[in-house]
């Protein structure tokens, strides 16, 4: 296996001041690979959606450090901050956020216009399903064809890191594991390494890295030897 | 790679196209105005310009009595004064001469018929011959004989010669010593003394005309008086508007303004003297830019004067006397106005000497740079326009702020998006060019359409608004930089920097806090407590306190829609109010000012009407500093100042009493217009010279017919030097009759007050019809704007309470009640605000044009601009409630995409 590529080190997070302070993240740590594909499970209030905004580069630790191929997030400033995004991320959120006034091909072209090596929109399109689809507007599409464009906004990038908050949040279960499976592909096919907030156990399954939090702390930390295919997931 | 984003611009233009268009209106059509007023303007001052020098404007003219021969007009051309002195002695000479020889002549043959008799007497006493009338036939019978002979003789004589020698030089040396002994008084009749003066040659024209009764109905009855020239003169020719010269004898052509007052164009048979003309042409002279009949005329007739051209041969055939005008133009042109001063009083004396050498006589004498006909619509014209922008600049502002808060709510509506993208790596700059994109866009397009309107239609309507005045030449559309600036220039920055600060504003969140749609900056802030009203009255009130920005801008909305109200109504209201009180405007029913307070033989000018009343006057310039279109012409862009010597205890000018000696005091018109204090010093200076006058302002007095300084006459004296007996003009309240014509100036009166009135009315009225409607159009437009965008706003959470059951007379009452309540409430003190700004508004364009012009609004009109404002509203909000019942109820329910 690679190098970590990702390393999350005694991360705390507080909200709120006084009686209402509240402590979402209390020194949390691990790695990730590069290529791996991680999820991140746990409770509602756990920390993961946290910790994810965090990894994002979109919120910021109270201590601690995220480093990303050996750079700290705390050492860059909001311009760098930008730059890293704009060159090492993708995001795709429970609701997918597309643009209403753009067809598919151009909310896929949003993303693609962000990156130096984008991939081919085309080819993305024809992955995800959504040739058919491509002048269509959000509003004209199934939750789960906007959020294949959701995906496809993120992976035209070519990101180095696919963040993946409640991907499936909205979706029927059918639909959740056609997206499922997408995300696997595009981690496969374009070595992306994925990070994935879920509260859906089932999803630990078809991961290399699973990391359970519970009250802003890592209670699991494991490699997961036996993957299962998203499409044999069950739940 | 194009940003995908920008490919939204489009979509949105055409989903949301009714306020697009709206908006696109109305800054085409407040762009198109001022960009046609610009346009207009200066394209009007660079044909009159043009036409100055194309048309060979003369820079004098001058009338002979009777046609000068080509010596005289040889030695004018030259510039040179004439030896008047020379010209005295050998006209004395000439007649002591004659009188020597006849008085010679007589004495001559005095002595010699003397002798003849003697001799012939002594002869027939010789013979004899005692017969006296024998001796007295023979005398008679020698003298008819002899006496031509004998004076041959006696003239050949030494002694005759000598004696005839001395007698001429007595003579002459007597000429001499009159003349010596009156030069003084010649050199000061004619100006001769003064050293400066250097000879300035010019090239004349010949310039004849004749005046001819016009009578356009043929019905034997004069409409008018016409000047007629003739079509071949090279100086002072004619612009044609419309139609060409004439080229038969039966053809004229007339001034275009006249023909359009009178009613009479091109094909029309008018009489001129009696004779049938056809109308060729219409055209504009250039040294006739307005038609003023007399140099002195206070305001010009374009009904009752005009002028026009005819073929020479036609010239020919015409009855009426032959006015021996002659126009010049200066060999070496003067550019200033002093300069041109000088040129002119040192040529007036050259040519007032030489023709009196050359035993013709001037009639009239007139410098182009005083001649009215030529210079009173450039001096009206020639000004800025700086006022011109400020409505549309007030309007820009209102846009810029309908957009800033249409764009902050769609941003508040995209929070998710915006997060996302933020997320994704969009940057902050990325997003805010994004939002900024629209009105940058929609400005851009609005000043370029503006524009193109501005220089085809607009700027018809503002040239006619000068054709309506006076009779110019034709214009042709010039490059404006200053529109460009103005129209184009400081709307895309105020729409640039009013949106970028908003937007900014609004962007300022961290992506975070953007996907948790989290804008509110301290979290804790607890509910604005409400008394215990009823729920409905409750929730109102919410609605009305979360959307407070958007009721901000709607009360600035209002504010304009008054202000654009206040000037629909207010403009006409104004010029009607100025004629009715045309009465107030002058402070003596009769205001004569006269050639000198001296007559002829150096007597006071004298009246027995009981009202007449003398004073002193003198014409000063206020500096404005304002643009001109060339040194010397028209105004220069400063203010005329009348200033009064007022005799004490006046009973037509009240001058406060406790200081009589050197008190100065403003017009009240002079106060507002220039924001004077007590206190002030104020800086007047000479048109013509270089010599300028500083006064501190005691005080004031009522007065808004013209900018005037009054002070008492022994302080006028003082001031100007000028002697205490003298005075400029009587003020009366009856007509005076016993002052012969030839020293009266000009007369003042009510009636020429009104005149100007109906002028103005002429001028400006069809504009200011169209004017009105178009603002009260406007001005409903703007307020479907404003509430459109609270609706929208809203739609999210009417379509919530739509779910939950509200009927839509209850949303109705929710969402546009509170909207009508700050509409009806700010509806009054908006009327106030928006006058004050009119008022203000008005201040500042009249400052850049001469006189004085307050604003002034009917009562009736203030309700009517308020009611309009009201009525508009009521349409706007059936308009609002069918929007609410279109909502659909999936809008709450749906998430963003």
């Amino acid at each position: 296996m690679q190098n970590d590529f990702l390393e999350i080190k005694d991360l705390k997070k507080c909200f709120g001041n006084g009686e209402a302070k509240q402590e979402v993240l209390r020194g949390m740590n691990f790695t990730v690979k590069k290529g791996e594909f991680c999820v991140l499970l746990g409770p509602s209030g756990s920390g993961k959606s946290t910790l994810l905004n965090i990894i994002g580069g979109i919120d910021t630790p109270d201590s601690g450090f995220v480093s990303i191929a050996g750079d700290k997030l705390e050492d860059m400033n909001e311009k760098q901050l930008t730059i890293y995004r704009r060159k090492h991320l993708g995001y795709v959120f429970q609701m997918y956020n597309l643009i209403p006034n753009l067809n598919v091909k151009e909310n896929i072209e949003v993303g693609a216009y962000l990156s130096d090596h984008p991939l081919d929109v085309e080819e993305v399109l024809t992955t995800l399903g959504l040739q058919e689809h491509k002048y269509k507007y959000p509003n004209q599409l199934s939750g789960g064809q906007q959020q294949r464009v959701s995906i496809g906004r993120a992976v035209v990038k070519n990101p180095d890191i696919l963040m993946c908050d409640e991907p499936t949040g909205a979706l029927d279960y059918k639909t959740s594991k056609e997206i499922l499976s997408l995300i696997e592909e595009c981690n496969k096919k374009y070595g992306s390494t994925i990070i994935m907030v879920t509260h859906n156990e089932a999803i630990r399954f078809m991961a290399d890295h699973v990391v359970r939090l519970r009250d802003g702390v890592v209670r699991h930390n494991e490699r997961n030897e036996t993957k299962i295919p998203a499409v044999e997931l069950e739940w | 790679m194009k940003n995908p984003l920008f490919k939204r611009i489009p979509k949105e233009i055409i989903a949301d196209w009714r306020k697009y268009l709206v908006i696109a209106v109305f800054m085409v059509v407040m762009i198109g105005v001022v960009s046609g007023m610009y346009v207009g303007h200066d394209s009007m001052l660079s044909a009159v310009k043009e036409g100055r020098n194309r048309l060979h404007i003369e820079d004098g003219s001058f009338e002979l009595s009777k046609l000068a021969d080509q010596e005289l007009l040889t030695a004018i051309a030259s510039g040179e004064k004439a030896d008047l002195r020379q010209y005295f002695i050998d006209q004395g000479i000439e007649k002591a001469d004659q009188k020597v020889a006849e008085q010679l002549e007589k004495e001559l043959t005095r002595n010699v018929k003397k002798t003849l008799k003697e001799e012939v007497t002594e002869q027939c006493h010789t013979y004899g011959i005692t017969d006296q009338q024998l001796i007295q036939q023979q005398v008679e019978k020698a003298i008819q004989e002899h006496l031509e002979e004998a004076l041959k003789q006696a003239k050949t004589s030494k002694q005759f010669k000598k004696t005839e020698a001395r007698v001429y030089e007595k003579a002459h040396k007597e000429v001499l010593k009159e003349v010596d002994k009156q030069w003084d008084k010649i050199e000061k009749q004619y100006h001769l003394e003064e050293a400066d003066f250097a000879p300035v040659a010019v090239k004349i024209y010949e310039h004849f005309y004749r005046e001819e009764k016009e009578d356009n109905n043929q019905d034997g009855k004069k409409d008018a008086n016409l000047r007629l020239y003739q079509s071949d003169s090279w100086i002072d020719q004619a612009s044609f508007n419309k139609g060409r010269a004439p080229k038969s004898t039966n053809e004229i052509a007339i001034d275009r303004m006249h023909a359009d007052n009178v009613g009479v164009g091109i094909g029309d048979h008018i009489l001129v003297g009696g004779k049938e003309f056809e109308i060729v042409g219409l055209l504009s002279y250039v040294n006739y830019t307005t038609l003023h009949e007399s140099n002195t005329d206070f305001m010009f007739d374009a009904f009752g004067f005009d002028v026009g051209m005819v073929t020479p041969d036609a010239f020919a055939k015409m009855h009426s006397r032959v006015h021996y005008s002659y126009a010049f133009k200066y060999q070496q042109q003067p550019v200033t106005k002093i300069e041109k001063a000088t040129a002119s009083d040192n040529f007036m004396k050259a040519l007032i000497t030489q023709s009196l050498v050359g035993e013709n006589e001037v009639k009239d004498y007139l410098p182009e740079y005083l001649r009215q006909a030529s210079n009173f619509a450039t001096s009206d014209i020639e000004g800025d326009t700086a006022g011109t922008g400020i409505m549309c600049y007030i309007l820009i502002g209102v846009i810029a702020f309908i957009f800033a808060i249409t764009i902050s709510n769609t941003i508040d509506k995209e929070a998710a998006i915006i997060g996302t993208l933020r997320a994704s790596g969009y940057s902050k700059g990325e997003m805010i060019v994004h939002y900024m994109a629209m009105p940058v866009i929609v400005t851009m397009i609005g000043a370029l359409l503006g524009n193109i309107f501005g220089y085809t239609v607009f700027r018809d309507v503002a040239v006619d608004l000068y054709y309506n005045s006076y009779s110019l030449p034709t214009c042709y559309s010039v490059w404006s930089k200053i529109a460009l600036v103005k129209t184009t220039v400081i709307p895309l920055l105020l729409m640039f920097f009013i949106n970028l600060f908003v937007i900014t504003k609004k962007l300022q969140f961290s992506p975070l806090r953007f996907l948790r749609h989290d804008f509110v900056k301290a979290k804790n802030t607890k509910a604005r407590p409400l008394p215990k009203w009823s729920f409905m009255r409750r929730f109102r009130l919410r609605v009305l306190f979360q959307n407070m920005p958007n009721y901000v801008l709607l009360v600035f909305g209002v504010i304009f829609v008054e202000l654009m109200l206040c000037f629909a109504f207010g403009l006409p209201d104004s010029l009607t109010h100025y004629g009715e009180n045309a009465k107030n405007m002058v402070f003596a029913d009769y205001q004569y000012m006269l050639m000198g307070s001296q007559d002829e033989e150096g007597h006071t000018i004298k009246t027995n009407e009981k009202t007449a009343e003398a004073f002193c006057s003198k014409k000063l310039m206020y500096p404005k500093n304002a643009t001109v279109l060339e040194p010397g012409m028209g105004s220069g862009g400063d203010e005329g100042v009348t200033v009064y010597g007022i005799v004490d205890d006046s009973q037509y000018m009240k001058l406060p009493n406790d200081d009589k000696t050197e008190g100065v005091y403003l017009s009240s018109a002079y106060r507002d217009k220039f924001g004077i204090k007590i206190g002030d010093t104020i800086r007047l200076h000479e048109e013509y010279e270089n010599k300028s006058y500083h006064f501190t302002v005691t005080g004031f007095v009522s007065y808004d017919g013209g900018i005037a300084v009054f002070m008492h006459k022994k302080y006028f004296h003082k001031i100007f030097e000028t002697e205490q007996e003298s005075f400029t003009g009587y003020f009366s309240r009856k007509e005076i009759k016993d002052i012969d014509e030839k020293y009266i100036a000009t007369v003042l009166t009510v009636e020429d007050i009104e005149k100007i009135t109906v002028q103005l009315i002429h001028s400006m009225g069809g504009a200011v019809d169209v004017f009105k409607y178009a603002l009260i159009i406007l001005s409903a437009a703007l307020i479907y704007l404003l509430a459109k965008i609270i609706i929208e706003r809203n739609e999210h959470a009417i379509s919530l309470v739509k779910i939950l059951g509200f009927k839509n007379r209850e949303i109705a009452a929710l969402y546009i009640v509170p909207t009508a309540m700050v509409v009806v409430v700010f509806s009054i003190i908006s009327f106030g605000i928006g006058y004050s700004l009119m008022v203000w508004i008005f201040k500042v364009f009249i400052l850049q044009m001469d006189g004085y012009f307050a604003f002034y609004m009917k009562p009736f009109s203030m309700v009517l601009s308020v009611v309009y404002l009201l009525i508009g509203y009521v349409f706007v909000s059936v308009l609002d409630f069918m929007r609410i019942k279109k909502i659909p109820m999936d809008v709450a329910l749906k998430n963003m995409d």
